[in-house]
């Protein structure tokens, strides 16, 4: 039995080997040594000259630290953090009314999961239209008598509305891929819960709010952490619609750019202690968040 | 007998397979569109030095990237074709050959445009071999449907002011804006163009940073307040100006492009009767009564292990006939001395592309970068673009805009 037991752990391992090796060679390792970086000097000279990085303590972390452009980019990825709750609530709404048994809504399902699939690149395009000065966002707040045409602005040319502007992209990217997260969740959900609720006259509202948002809590959970993650590390949005200036005036200069930008952005002229060090800052505030995450949900799980 | 020779062919085939040196060549953004040119530029080499093989690659978007991972990994290609702002990154970082200890500098000197030449000098020594070069300003391209209805004569418009003028009337009268200046870009600094164009310098004698004069001021001031009053749009903060006037000119909202007569081939793919219509004349110049413009290099990495045969393949990439031809599959301006007589840039029909290029190709003399990169280049340059940018959006004045560039700049070059 003894000895079947360990046959089977080490069939689990044999097919777990390939999986970890490569996340090892291509995830653990990178991790280690870009942490290990940020401690060194270490400029492109140094990797043209063979030269290996030079230990120098937290003198990386102070330079990072009391560097502005950094403050703006981590104040900003803070901000960008914003779009989580809007995002998750937005989408389990939305898979609620998808979920339902009603003519075309496969089609719905369809058509919220299109942007999770479209290049960036390509949305850009359309965004960009939507947001300029005669685009369809003005045009529509003229509509609604919100905005008169002398108040008309580019989105992404205005430092006060430029990060909203980025944020609603990544919010549209993302809305369809938690949706189907969602949808999953939703399945596991008893329909007798609903159903006495309905009985109970219960209205549509309260149902959401009483019954299911309660019980979809740990998929909403684990959505919010994997949403907090992807914010901290938004770039492609960024990058495109400002060409990875951050611009204007740095409103949209976020703390995953100024890594970006320190090393791959401008490579010959790549800082990696600088860099590497940026890059662990911004690791420690995605664990704090994470660590804060985990303990909601293990308080949940054991209030239950 | 069959037998000896085969295996004295054999012999032989090994020998000069033994002798046969291969370097590696890499391009930047030339493939598919002259892949012709480039394998048949390689194949001349190869058949006048037949122990020389050349592997092409052409790497576009991740170029600087992949040469830094290259040397890092000690398969250095052996030719690198970089721009000017690359090529002081990377021999600041002393990843380039100086070429002077392959050949002598009055050979180079008499090779190419000192004034192109120059560009890829650093601390005195040469680290680029001057390639296909462009001016800035090229030709003006007009719409003429659009000038005629704003009562503007193409021909009263010979410098800046006169352009920024026509852009003002254009604007009033037809709602299109008229010429669209680069005033900033994600990769360089293009108010600092400006500044030469005006004939304002960049530095000082010592080589400090001086743009903040009341001259230089005076003219942030005028482009802020066209900004300002929508005569050149604000969107040039956010894309660089060749790519927004090819797509507003395209569409009719811009009226006049200032640049390489390249900017037609997508005009006439987006807008034929446009393209049609297009007339050209010569380009209004600012103050100083020159162009600027840029050049591409070729340069040598030092981890390259075979310095003697990438050498002779640069210069040959880059000799006069290499470089004309060149010019006869796209009108590039060649940078080898000249190329102003020579015959295989006489324009050779009346279509206005061919004119443009005429005028264009034989004008290497012309090409001027202004100014050289200061040292710490990404980071000064990313401070001028936010103070202009601040300027433009009326955060700062713009006295307070450039005596901050100022301050960063001289603080910050290294």
């Amino acid at each position: 039995m003894k000895r079947q037991a360990l046959t089977t752990t080490l069939i689990a391992y044999a097919f777990l080997a390939p999986a970890l090796v490569l996340m090892g060679l291509f995830t653990f390792y990178p991790v280690f040594y870009g942490s290990y970086l940020g401690f060194t000097d270490y400029t492109v000279a140094d990797l043209a000259s063979g030269e290996g990085p030079r230990w120098v303590g937290l003198k990386n972390l102070e330079f990072v630290l009391g560097d502005p452009l950094f403050q703006t980019g981590l104040l900003n990825s803070l901000k960008y953090l914003l779009v989580v709750p809007v995002l998750q609530i937005a989408s389990l709404a939305v898979a609620v009314l998808v979920n339902q048994k009603l003519p075309l809504m496969a089609f719905f399902r369809v058509g919220y999961y299109i942007p999770v699939v479209t290049s960036i690149s390509l949305a850009a395009v359309m965004w960009e239209w939507i947001f300029q000065k005669e685009g369809f966002l003005n045009w529509s707040l003229q509509l609604l008598n919100l905005m008169n045409a002398e108040g008309r602005f580019n989105w992404l040319l205005n430092e006060h509305t430029a990060l909203w502007a980025i944020m609603l992209v990544t919010f549209w990217r993302g809305f369809g891929y938690y949706m189907v997260l969602y949808l999953a969740g939703l399945q596991s959900i008893p329909a007798e819960l609903e159903e006495a609720a309905t009985l109970d006259g219960a209205t549509a509202w309260q149902r959401f709010w009483l019954i299911i948002v309660p019980l979809m809590r740990p998929t909403l959970l684990l959505c919010s952490l994997l949403s907090t993650i992807a914010a901290l590390r938004v770039l492609e949005e960024i990058i495109v619609f400002t060409g990875g200036s951050g611009g204007p005036l740095n409103s949209t200069y976020t703390a995953l750019l100024y890594v970006y930008n320190k090393s791959w952005g401008n490579m010959l002229n790549a800082n990696f202690g600088v860099a590497g060090a940026a890059g662990l800052l911004l690791a420690l505030v995605g664990f704090a968040l994470s660590y804060l995450n985990f303990r909601l949900t293990r308080e949940e799980r054991s209030e239950r | 007998m069959f037998k000896r020779w085969i295996t004295a062919a054999a012999l032989a085939l090994g020998l000069s397979a033994l002798a046969q040196t291969q370097i590696e060549f890499w391009t930047y953004y030339l493939s598919p569109n002259f892949d012709n040119y480039i394998k048949s530029t390689i194949a001349d080499f190869e058949r006048q030095n037949p122990t020389i093989k050349v592997r092409w690659v052409d790497k576009q978007d991740t170029m600087e990237r992949d040469l830094t991972a290259a040397v890092a990994l000690g398969k250095a290609p052996d030719v690198v074709n970089l721009w000017q702002d690359s090529t002081f990154a990377a021999a600041q970082n002393k990843i380039l050959t100086p070429l002077t200890q392959l050949v002598n500098r009055n050979v180079l000197n008499q090779l190419y445009y000192p004034n192109v030449l120059d560009m890829f000098v650093m601390d005195g020594q040469v680290y680029g071999l001057p390639w296909y070069g462009w001016l800035d300003q090229g030709v003006m391209m007009y719409n003429p449907d659009l000038l005629q209805k704003a009562g503007v004569d193409a021909r009263t418009i010979r410098n800046t002011d006169d352009l920024l003028a026509a852009s003002e009337k254009i604007k009033k009268a037809t709602g299109a804006y008229g010429w669209l200046p680069p005033v900033k870009d994600p990769n360089g600094a293009s108010f600092l163009g400006r500044f030469f164009l005006e004939g304002l310098p960049v530095y000082d004698k010592d080589g400090k940073a001086a743009f903040n004069s009341p001259a230089h001021v005076a003219l942030l001031q005028k482009y802020v307040d066209a900004m300002k009053n929508d005569i050149i749009p604000q969107e040039l903060l956010r894309k660089e100006a060749f790519q927004l006037s090819n797509e507003l000119y395209s569409q009719g909202k811009a009226a006049i492009v200032v640049g390489a007569p390249t900017t037609l081939n997508r005009v006439k793919e987006a807008n034929p009767d446009l393209y049609a219509k297009t007339r050209i004349g010569p380009a209004p110049l600012g103050k100083a009564g020159i162009q600027t413009g840029g050049a591409m290099s070729l340069v040598i990495p030092s981890a390259s292990k075979n310095k003697s045969a990438a050498i002779r393949f640069a210069l040959f990439v880059t000799n006069r006939t290499n470089q004309v031809k060149f010019a006869n599959v796209v009108p590039i301006v060649s940078t080898a001395a000249g190329s102003e007589n020579d015959p295989g840039l006489k324009a050779k029909s009346n279509d206005p592309l061919e004119i443009g290029k005429g005028m264009n190709s034989a004008s290497g003399r012309l090409i001027n970068p202004g100014f050289k990169p200061p040292k710490n280049t990404d980071d000064i340059y990313k401070n001028f673009n936010d103070n202009i940018e601040a300027a433009f959006l009326g955060r700062k004045t713009p006295k307070q805009a450039l005596d901050d560039a100022v301050a960063f700049w001289n603080a910050n070059a290294r």
